[in-house]
């Protein structure tokens, strides 16, 4: 089936995806750690006796509910639009293989969003310890939001040889489980635990920044020195449960990996490497910031620095969450479905009765081998490329003739066992008139002599009898 | 071990005398603290720019083969493209950091008595800063350097009288050739490191002999209302985090997105579309054209090239004009010609980039 095409110029719809996306995990996982650092710190101010904690966990809870109930709300439906338009094939996918997961994912939502609420909204106003108790019923149900999204977010990196199996027969479903407990789902649970609670730790020196440093020294130095230590396990256990998790991927998708680290003597590593080290090294660099500024100088420690290491969370988040999207290539949902939505068993026919062979979206106000190799362009490059910004194949064709670009296409097309490309790009599909379209379409694109696009005038449609 | 190295040490350099200044020395802490930082973030890129561009001058050839060792450095040296990233990159938030470094202290008044060398050096700093990465990005000589840099030294050539004259001494001839590169490399790696460095010495000794200054918000306040933190090692390790965070940007940058080099510059191809100045020259390129489509001829670019001395020049005398710490109309009007001055380089800026969209 296909759908309409989502282009978004200059950006990319992917870029669409990663930016909401990015947001989305920094604050969907800081809903995780923060719904067990809520209880952890309100547990130890009431053993403790300390009621200026118990202020400060009122205000830190408000920031709380703001920030995860509405932004991560908001961009949770962001992504599903986003995903949906750009990955129509994938989406379905994953709807109808997890409906059930879905289902639970939504329940657990939906108590938390109550319990946060009620939560904050109940501040001395209901006994202490049933209090307590609502706070870990939110930090409880958050945590199966993780379990549950977790595995479908891992089936799309390794969706198992089980689901494989039946992959395409109509009976996907029944192997649910197997879906879901694929085999990068234990090493990605653990190293997204250790991403929750070093983010609550991050998004608490926020809080703890705005403690008045003359009025309350004592809270502030306390209260900064207890949420430092949050990111003391994913210092510790990080390298650990990376390695785990990398050991799990695919051989043939680890393979840009293990490139860029052959190649790290030479320096021409690859991007995913790159990306797996700077977000190494900005991990890294939060731990001894924040050991400087926050453990070590509390007094001193202002919105500013905080808003840093922020920043640097970001960073480690956006990159983290790029590395493992960039693992999966070529494909969205590992070795079923290329990055373009298109199934690796739907290659063959495809190939004999042409891509377009469904498609009904042609332009209809240019030359039909025009609107051709647009739609070709659209649907097998458009998902990762644009033709003028991000990954711009204008740019990346600039200096090939026309002959060049066929023989790339040529490449693609035939995607032999040993094409470089195939380790990150989808094999080019359709009928040799299809390729010769898309061509000529991303020839006029990247060279400025080139023919351009005939106009004609677009068929006026009649109401059918 | 280490205490008897440092007690050597001690005995020949006086270090105790060092750290026991630097711990009596004390740096304000207040709500706008955080823009005391800039000043040494732009000193830490400064850094990075020398340590890389020593790396590169290992292999780069200036002349005819100037794209050629570009080419080699980007694509065959191991790290080649890592270092030439990061000093391309480097450089571009240097001249942000000290962007932001000059409004945060034109903002806080830092400008008044008795730190108007400080502010002088300083814009001479920025100055220097600019034409460094003038002279730096012809240096690849690939099309979009060569075109720009020709667009770029238009604006010189513009100029009644002189301008021609030191367009074509810049040049080292009518066009822009491998003789301009030449010159542009002495330039970038010789002229202007032994102005900068000096000038740099005056700017830093000046910081440290007046101290950071407080803003009107805070001198308002009585002394002993004010809060301060020792210089050593408080704020040194505050300091030394945000040059971390700084190192973290850039490694991100000059990883994730290295500096591209595009196709060998060629002089009788013709100017690819869009060609455009960098980033920190965008505004005055693009009130150069506003002011050229509204009066006829060259006169718009010479009146435009006028006003722009003019408010240069009146940004650079501030501390004449403001030079007193109290409260008066004085302030007022500097702080509103602030104010304009960053909207108009924004505004300008953002419309330099839609028009080449």
């Amino acid at each position: 089936m296909n759908y309409p095409f989502w282009e978004v110029p200059f950006l990319g719809s992917s870029s669409v995806i990663a930016i909401i996306a990015i947001f989305h995990v920094m604050i969907s996982q800081f809903a995780v750690g923060g719904g067990l650092w809520l209880p952890m710190a309100e547990r130890k101010a009431l053993k403790e006796g300390r009621t200026d904690w118990m202020a400060q966990l009122k205000s830190h809870s408000r920031f709380f509910l703001l920030i995860t109930g509405v932004f991560g709300t908001v961009s949770g439906v962001g992504i599903w639009f986003a995903i949906g338009l750009t990955q129509p094939e994938a989406t379905s996918t994953l709807i109808h293989n997890f409906v059930f997961g879905w289902a639970m994912e939504w329940v657990f939502f939906l108590i938390e969003l109550t319990t946060i609420a009620v939560y904050y909204y109940t501040w001395n106003r209901i006994p202490a310890k049933l209090h307590l108790a609502i706070g870990w019923l939110y930090a409880g149900s958050s945590l199966f939001t993780l379990i549950i999204i977790n595995g479908i977010l891992t089936f799309m990196l390794t969706p198992g040889d089980t689901w494989l199996g039946v992959a395409g027969t109509g009976a996907e479903a029944s192997k649910f489980w197997n879906a879901f407990f694929n085999p990068t789902y234990w090493p990605s649970l653990l190293m997204r635990t250790l991403v929750c609670i070093s983010l609550a730790g991050v998004w608490a020196l926020v809080t703890g920044s705005r403690i008045d440093s003359d009025k309350q020294p004592a809270l502030k130095a306390s209260y900064l020195r207890w949420t430092t230590r949050w990111l003391v396990p994913s210092f510790v256990l990080m390298p650990l449960s990376l390695l785990w998790y990398l050991l799990m991927v695919p051989a043939s998708q680890r393979a840009l990996l293990t490139l860029g680290i052959s190649t790290i003597g030479s320096g021409t590593f690859s991007q995913v490497t790159r990306l797996a080290l700077v977000m190494i090294i900005t991990s890294a660099t939060i731990i001894v910031v924040t050991y400087y500024l926050a453990y070590k100088n509390p007094k001193d420690f202002t919105l500013a620095h905080a808003s840093a290491i922020v920043i640097l969370a970001l960073m480690a988040t956006g990159t983290g969450e790029q590395a493992r999207e960039m693992l999966r290539k070529p494909y969205v949902i590992g070795r079923h479905m290329y990055s373009n939505g298109l199934r690796v068993s739907e290659v063959a026919g495809r190939n004999q009765n042409g891509y377009l062979e469904h498609s009904l979206w042609l332009n209809q106000t240019t030359s039909a081998h025009w609107a051709q190799g647009e739609a070709m362009y659209r649907g097998q490059c458009g998902a990762c490329h644009t033709l003028t910004g991000y990954r711009a194949l204008n740019k990346l064709l600039a200096n090939r003739d026309r002959q060049s670009v066929g023989s790339l296409l040529t490449m693609l097309h035939e995607y032999k066992a040993d094409l470089a490309y195939r380790k990150f790009m989808p094999p080019l599909t359709g009928t040799n008139e299809e390729i010769e379209a898309l061509g000529d379409y991303l020839y006029a694109q990247a060279s400025p002599n080139a023919p351009k696009a005939t106009p004609v005038s677009a068929p006026v449609l009649k109401a059918e009898k | 071990m280490v205490a008897s190295i440092y007690n050597w040490l001690d005995e020949r350099l006086g270090l105790a005398e060092i750290i026991a200044f630097a711990q009596h020395k004390t740096v304000p802490t207040h709500k706008h603290s955080f823009w005391y930082y800039w000043g040494g973030i732009s000193l830490f890129l400064f850094l990075i720019q020398v340590f890389t561009g020593i790396l590169l001058l290992v292999y780069y050839r200036p002349g005819a083969e100037a794209f050629e060792s570009v080419r080699q450095i980007t694509y065959v040296m191991h790290f080649g493209w890592l270092i030439r990233s990061a000093h391309s990159w480097s450089a571009n938030l240097f001249i942000f950091s000290i962007i932001v470094h000059m409004f945060s202290v034109y903002f806080m008044k830092a400008y008044r008595k008795p730190r108007e060398i400080g502010w002088f050096t300083g814009i001479a700093l920025l100055f220097l800063g600019a034409l460094f990465g003038f002279s730096g990005y012809l240096l690849p000589m690939d099309e979009l350097s060569y075109f720009a840099t020709k667009v770029g030294l238009q604006i010189p050539a513009s100029l009644p009288f002189l301008g021609p004259f030191t367009a074509t001494i810049l040049r080292g001839g009518p066009d822009v050739s491998e003789f301009t590169v030449q010159r542009f490399f002495a330039l970038h790696v010789v002229v202007l490191p032994l102005l900068f460095l000096p000038l740099l010495g005056l700017h830093l000794y000046l910081v440290q002999k007046h101290g950071n200054a407080l803003p009107p918000s805070e001198l308002a306040k009585p002394a002993s209302a004010r809060k301060s933190i020792p210089f050593f090692p408080n704020f040194f390790q505050k300091d030394l985090a945000m040059w971390l965070i700084s190192l973290n940007v850039l490694a991100l940058l000059a990883s994730v997105y290295p500096w591209d080099l595009g196709k060998q510059a060629d002089a009788l191809s013709p100017a690819p579309a869009g060609i455009h100045p960098e980033w920190y020259f965008m505004a005055p390129f693009h009130m150069l054209k506003i002011l050229g489509n509204w009066l006829p001829g060259a006169t718009g670019e010479v009146v435009g090239i006028l006003l722009f001395t003019v408010g240069l020049a009146l940004w650079v005398v501030i501390p004449l004009y403001d030079g007193e710490n109290k409260a008066g109309s004085r302030g007022r009007i500097a702080h509103y010609f602030g104010l304009f001055a960053v909207t108009a380089l924004l505004v300008t800026t953002a419309l330099g980039y839609w028009g080449i969209r």
